[in-house]
C-alpha cells in the first residue's frame, strides 16, 4: 500500500467522520431542546425556546415535581416494569421456540405459518383495534388486567420476533451441534435449551431491546386495555399534560425525561453486555 | 475507556439521584425565580362545605360508577369533586380521561365494545346524538330538567343528557390595552356593526398597533367555532340552527344564496387583514396568542371562555378587564348577531342505559342532581371546575373575567343560545377548507364551493 | 422422525407462540374483515350483511386515494433516506474507532421515545425553535414554520421519520457488519480490492440479509405511519399531509363511517402486503445468489 493512497484514505475517513459527527449533533438537537425547556416556565418556552440562561422566570425543577406528582410516577413505573419485563421475557422464549421449530421442520405447514406471520406484520393496528376490544372486552370480559395486556403485547410482537430469530437460526446455528446432542441422548427440549438457546444470544440482545422499548413506550394498546388508574403505565400517565386546546410543554418534557431516564440508565448499564452479545454472535 | 465508562455510569446515577431528590423535596433553584410570585401558583378557591341540605340516598352507599371526561382541563377538578361526593354520598366515582390521540367518540365506542361502558360520559352534543338511540338513558323526569330551561337538549323528543356548563365565544378584547393604545375610554357596547369594529381596528392601527388581532389556525377553531356561526345565526335558536343544517343537507338551501356565508367571510376577511401572524397565518401558535393578548402585543383574539387557563398562565389576573365582542356579521345594528354573543351548553353528560346496573344509574342520577342542587356541588362546579353553570338556581358567580362577562350577558339577555348539531367530520373537513382560505390558497368562490360540496355529500 | 414425535414437538415448541399470535392478531383481523361486509357502525347492536357496499364507498372516497398517493411518495423518500443513512453510519460505527459505542448509543436514543410524544416534541421544534432561530438570524429556511406549507410539512414528516427509524436500522446494520467474516474482509483488502469496489462486490452481497430485513421494516413502518402523523402535523395544513393510515382512522371515527374505514384498512393491508412481498422476494433472491 503506497503512502499517497494512505493519505487519501485517511482524508476520506476524516471527512466521513466529520460528517457523521455533524449528523450526530443534529440527532441530539431535539433532546437538547427537551432538556433545556423542561427546566423553564411555559411562557419562556413559547417565547424564547432557544435561550437558556436569561429567561424571565429562570430555571427550576418545578416541571419535574409537577410531572412526578401528576403521573403518580412510582406506581406508573412499577406497572411499566412489570408489564415490560414479563412480556419481553415471554415473547423471547416463545418466539425463539417457534422460530426454531419452523426452521428445523421445513414443510407446507410451517411455511404457511411463517408466511402468515410475515404478512401479519403489516396489518395496520387500526384494522384490528375495534374487533380486538370487542372480542376481549365485550365477549370475554378480560380487559383491565395486566395479564391481558402482557398477553396482547406477546401476541403482537410475536411475528416480528419470530422473523428475526428465524433469519438468525437459519443463518448462524449449525445443525451439527444439535445432531451431536441427540447422539448423546438429549431430547428435543433439552437440546433446544442447552445448545440452541445460548447460541441465540446475539440476536436476542437485539430483540430484547426492541421489544422492551416497544412495550415501554406503547400508548394505543394499553390505553384500550387499561382504564383502571392503578394499572396505568408511564406513557398513559402523562395524559393530563395534554389539554383539549393546548399542551403543557414544560411538564410534557419533564415527564418525557422521567420516562426515558430509567431506560437510559438501563441502556448505559447494559451497553457492554449488549455490544458484547452482538460481537460474540459475530465471532461464531 | 474504562474511565469514560465509569464516568458515564456515575453521571447517570448522579442524574437520577438529583432528579429523585429534587422531585421529592420540591426544591427549586434558578436565576430569577421568586417562590412567592403569585403567578406561579394558581390559588385555589376554598369550598364551603359547612352547609349541605342535599338529601342523599342511603341505599346507594358503596356503589361504584365511572365518569368519562373529555374535557382534559377539568380532570383534576373533577377528581376533587368526586372525592367530596364520595365522602358525602358514599358513592365512588372513577374519573377517566380521554387520552391524547384519542377522540371522545372513539373512546366511548371502544369502551362500549369492551363491555366497560362508562356510567357517565361528558360528550359533545353530536356524540350524544349518535349514541342516544341505543345506549343512553332517558332523563326526561329528572328534577334538574326544569331548572335547565332551554339549555336542555332534546333529541327525538327526549332528554338524553344534562348540560354540564355554558360556553360562550366571540372576539375577546383586552380593554386596558385598547384604552392605553387609543388614549381614551372604550365602551364595548357602542360597537354594534362590522363597520364600527373595522373603525376601531383602524383607529388602533393609526395609534401604532399595526396588527391588533390574533387568529387561530387550528381546524377546530376555524371549522367548528367560526363556521358554526353559519347555522347558529340562522335565527339565533337551536331550532333555527337545526333547520339551517337540514336545509343545507337536503339541498333546499344553497350556500351561495345563504347570506350568512358571505357575511361571515366579510368578518373573517377583516380579522385576516389585521392578523398579527399575517406573514405566516398557518404558523400561528395558540399559546403565543394568549401571551400576546395578555402582554398587549395584540388586543383581540377570536376564542371562547375556555381560553382563560391559557391567558392565566400567560399572566392575566382575574380582576383584569377582558370581555367578548359579538361576532359582527353586517352593518345592521338591529340584527341580533351584532349585539349578542353566542353562548350555549356544549358539553353534555350522558348516562349509560345499557350496561350499567340500576344502582349505578341511580347513583349517577344522584351525582347530576348533586351538581345542580347541592350547595357543595354548585360551588364546586363554578369554583373548582371554573365552569359557567347552565342552571339558573346556581348562585355562584364565575371567577374569571371571560366567564363573568358571559354570565352577565346571559343574565341581561345579551346572548343567544343556538347549538348547531352538524355531522361529526364538519370541523375537520371544512376546517381544512378554511385553513386554505386563511392562507390565501383559495378564494371566496372556491371556499363556498367546498362548503356546498360538503353538504351535497351528506 | 416419526409423526408422533413431531406432533409432540409442535405442541411444545410451536403451539404456545402460535396461540398468542392467532388469538391476538389473526382472529381479530378476520373478525375485522367480516365487519367490512356489514353495516355495523361501531356502536349499534345489530349488524346487517351488506356485501361489498363498503368497498364501493371506498372506491368513491377520493381523499383515500390521494392519501395513498401521498403515502407512496413518503414511503419512497423514507425508505431510501433511512437505509442509505443507516447503512453508512453503521459502516463507520464498525470501523473500531474510540468512542464508537457512545455514538451507537446516541443514534439509538430517538427510539427511546414513543411515537406520539416524539411528534409533539418535533412539532415544538418546528413551530417554535426553528421559527425563533429564523427570527434571530433572518435565515429564509426557517422564516415561516415548516408545518404551515404542504411541501415543507411533508418534508418535516420525512425528516422526523428518518430521524427516528434510522437509529433502529443502524442497530440492525451494525449487527450485520460485526457479523461479517473478518477474514473475508482482510482477504479482499490484500487482493487490492478497495473503496467502492470492495463495497459493491464484497460487502453489499454479504450484507444482503440485513438489507432485506431493514428494507422490509422501513417499508411496512413507513406505510403504516400513524403516531407521528397524528401528533406532528395532524394532517395540517388543510389535510395535505394526511397519510393513508391516518385517513383510515379519521374515516372510521371522525366521519363515523366505520365500515368504509375498516374496508380501507384492509385494502391498505393488501397493498402493503404485495409491495413488501415483492421486495422480500427480490432481495432474498440476491441473498441466495451471493
Amino acid at each position: 500500500m503506497n503512502s499517497s493512497s494512505g493519505v487519501q484514505k485517511r482524508s476520506v475517513r476524516t471527512f466521513a467522520m466529520a460528517g457523521m459527527i455533524l449528523i450526530f449533533i443534529a440527532y441530539m438537537f431535539p433532546f437538547l431542546m427537551v432538556v433545556i425547556n423542561s427546566l423553564k416556565q411555559k411562557r419562556d418556552i413559547i417565547k424564547s425556546p432557544f435561550s437558556w440562561l436569561f429567561t424571565v422566570k429562570g430555571l427550576s425543577f418545578d416541571n419535574f415535581v409537577k410531572a412526578f406528582n401528576q403521573m403518580d410516577f412510582l406506581n406508573a413505573i412499577k406497572n411499566s416494569l412489570i408489564i415490560t419485563v414479563s412480556a419481553t421475557a415471554i415473547v423471547t422464549i416463545l418466539a425463539a421456540m417457534l422460530a426454531y421449530f419452523i426452521v428445523r421442520n421445513n414443510n407446507m405447514l410451517t411455511r404457511i405459518i411463517f408466511a402468515l406471520m410475515v404478512a401479519s406484520m403489516i396489518i395496520p393496528f387500526q384494522a384490528i383495534m375495534i374487533p380486538l376490544v370487542s372480542i376481549y372486552g365485550g365477549t370475554l370480559n378480560l380487559l383491565n388486567h395486566r395479564l391481558t395486556l402482557i398477553f396482547m403485547h406477546v401476541g403482537f410482537s410475536m411475528s416480528m420476533t419470530v422473523f428475526m430469530f428465524h433469519g438468525f437460526i437459519r443463518g448462524s446455528v449449525p445443525i451439527a451441534l444439535e445432531e451431536a446432542a441427540y447422539l448423546d441422548g438429549c431430547t428435543h427440549t433439552q437440546t433446544f435449551f442447552k445448545i440452541v438457546f445460548p447460541l441465540l444470544k446475539p440476536i436476542m440482545s437485539t430483540t430484547l431491546i426492541l421489544n422492551a422499548l416497544a412495550f415501554w413506550n406503547d400508548f394505543l394498546l394499553p390505553s384500550l386495555v387499561l382504564t383502571d388508574k392503578k394499572l396505568l403505565t408511564l406513557p398513559l400517565s402523562t395524559y393530563s399534560f395534554y389539554g383539549t386546546y393546548s399542551a403543557d410543554y414544560g411538564t410534557i418534557m419533564a415527564g418525557l425525561l422521567l420516562c426515558v431516564v430509567p431506560l437510559l440508565i438501563l441502556y448505559i448499564a447494559l451497553q457492554k453486555q449488549i455490544i458484547n452479545g452482538v460481537v460474540a454472535g459475530a465471532v461464531k | 475507556m474504562m474511565k469514560l465508562r465509569q464516568w458515564k455510569r456515575t453521571a447517570a446515577i448522579g442524574l437520577s439521584t438529583v432528579l429523585a431528590v429534587t422531585s421529592l423535596s420540591g426544591c427549586r433553584f434558578g436565576f430569577a425565580s421568586d417562590p412567592d410570585d403569585e403567578n406561579d401558583t394558581v390559588k385555589e378557591e376554598p369550598i364551603d362545605t359547612s352547609v349541605d341540605t342535599f338529601a342523599y340516598d342511603e341505599s346507594l352507599q358503596g356503589t361504584k360508577i365511572t365518569l368519562l371526561n373529555s374535557k382534559a382541563e377539568i380532570q383534576v377538578a373533577l377528581e376533587k369533586m368526586s372525592k367530596i361526593f364520595e365522602e358525602k354520598a358514599g358513592v365512588h366515582i372513577e374519573v377517566m380521561p380521554v387520552t391524547e390521540g384519542d377522540s371522545p367518540y372513539t373512546k366511548v365506542v371502544s369502551m362500549y365494545n369492551s363491555g366497560n361502558a362508562p356510567t357517565m360520559a361528558i360528550l359533545d352534543t353530536t356524540d350524544v346524538k349518535a349514541l342516544a338511540d341505543e345506549k343512553a338513558l332517558v332523563l326526561d323526569g329528572e328534577d334538574w330538567v326544569k331548572e335547565a330551561g332551554n339549555y336542555a337538549t332534546e333529541i327525538q323528543g327526549h332528554i338524553f343528557s344534562m348540560p354540564l356548563c355554558v360556553e360562550g365565544k366571540g372576539i375577546i378584547y383586552n380593554k386596558k390595552v385598547i384604552e392605553e393604545t387609543l388614549g381614551r375610554n372604550l365602551n364595548p357596547d357602542e360597537i354594534n356593526t362590522l363597520d364600527g369594529f373595522k373603525a376601531l381596528l383602524n383607529e388602533m392601527r393609526d395609534a401604532g398597533m399595526e396588527k391588533p388581532v390574533s387568529l387561530a389556525k387550528e381546524d377546530w377553531s376555524l371549522g367548528a367555532h367560526h363556521l358554526q356561526y353559519l347555522y347558529e345565526t340562522y335565527d339565533g335558536t337551536s331550532e333555527g340552527a337545526a333547520k339551517a343544517v337540514e336545509d343545507l343537507e337536503n339541498g333546499q338551501l344553497k350556500v351561495k344564496d345563504y347570506q350568512r356565508v358571505s357575511q361571515l367571510l366579510d368578518l373573517f376577511d377583516v380579522l385576516k387583514e389585521y392578523n398579527v401572524a399575517q406573514g405566516d397565518p398557518l404558523g400561528a401558535d395558540y399559546d403565543e396568542m394568549a401571551i400576546d393578548l395578555v402582554d398587549g402585543k395584540t388586543a383581540f383574539w377570536f376564542n371562547g371562555n375556555w381560553a382563560w387557563p391559557n391567558m392565566q398562565e400567560a399572566g392575566a389576573k382575574s380582576d383584569d378587564e377582558y370581555g367578548f365582542l359579538p361576532y359582527f356579521l353586517n352593518n345592521d345594528p338591529d340584527d341580533f348577531v351584532n349585539t349578542k354573543i353566542q353562548a350555549a351548553p356544549s358539553k353534555q353528560v350522558m348516562l349509560d342505559g345499557q350496561q350499567a346496573s340500576k344502582e349505578q344509574q341511580d347513583a349517577a342520577k344522584e351525582f347530576l342532581n348533586w351538581i345542580v342542587f347541592s350547595e357543595i356541588g354548585q360551588q364546586m362546579l363554578v369554583k373548582t371546575c371554573n365552569l359557567i353553570p347552565a342552571f339558573k338556581n346556581n348562585p355562584n358567580e364565575p371567577l374569571d373575567p371571560l366567564s363573568r362577562d358571559i354570565f352577565e350577558k346571559v343574565q341581561t339577555d345579551r346572548t343567544y343560545n343556538a347549538a348547531a348539531v352538524v355531522p361529526n367530520d364538519h370541523w375537520s373537513v371544512l376546517g381544512a377548507a378554511m385553513q386554505k382560505y386563511l392562507a390565501d390558497r383559495c378564494d371566496r368562490e372556491e371556499l363556498m364551493d367546498a362548503i356546498q360540496n360538503y353538504w351535497d355529500e351528506q | 422422525m416419526n409423526t408422533k414425535r413431531k406432533g409432540k414437538d409442535f405442541c411444545i415448541f410451536a403451539l404456545p407462540g402460535l396461540f398468542c399470535f392467532l388469538a391476538v392478531v389473526i382472529v381479530p383481523f378476520l373478525y375485522g374483515v367480516y365487519l367490512t361486509l356489514t353495516d355495523w357502525n361501531g356502536v349499534s347492536s345489530v349488524k346487517n350483511f351488506v356485501g361489498l357496499k363498503n368497498f364501493a364507498a371506498m372506491a368513491k372516497d377520493a381523499q383515500f386515494w390521494s392519501s395513498l398517493v401521498l403515502t407512496f411518495k413518503y414511503v419512497i423518500a423514507v425508505v431510501v433516506l433511512v437505509n442509505v443513512l443507516a447503512f453508512l453510519i453503521a459502516y463507520l460505527l464498525t470501523r473500531g474507532f474510540k468512542g464508537q459505542n457512545f455514538f451507537r448509543a446516541g443514534f439509538f436514543t430517538p427510539n427511546l421515545i414513543g411515537g406520539i410524544v416524539l411528534g409533539y416534541i418535533w412539532q415544538f421544534v418546528f413551530s417554535r425553535v426553528f421559527v425563533s432561530i429564523g427570527e434571530a438570524t433572518d435565515w429564509n429556511l426557517f422564516e415561516i414554520s415548516w408545518l404551515s406549507k404542504p411541501n415543507t410539512a411533508f418534508a418535516a414528516m420525512v425528516l422526523v421519520t428518518v430521524w427516528q427509524l434510522s437509529g433502529y436500522m443502524i442497530l440492525i446494520y451494525v449487527a450485520g457488519f460485526t457479523g461479517l467474516d473478518t477474514e473475508v474482509m482482510e482477504a479482499a483488502s490484500i487482493d487490492g480490492a478497495s473503496g467502492w469496489k470492495k463495497m459493491k462486490n464484497i460487502i453489499l452481497p454479504l450484507m444482503m440479509p440485513s438489507i432485506t430485513i431493514c428494507l422490509f421494516l422501513t417499508l411496512s413502518r413507513a406505510f403504516m405511519v400513524y403516531d407521528v402523523n397524528l401528533s406532528l402535523t395532524g394532517g395540517a395544513p388543510y389535510g395535505s399531509t394526511e397519510m393513508a393510515a391516518m385517513h383510515v382512522y379519521e374515516k372510521a371515527f371522525t366521519s363515523r363511517q366505520f365500515g368504509t374505514g375498516q374496508a380501507e384498512a384492509i385494502v391498505l393491508f393488501l397493498i402493503v402486503a404485495c409491495i413488501s412481498g415483492i421486495q422480500v422476494y427480490i432481495t432474498k433472491k440476491k441473498e441466495v445468489a451471493a
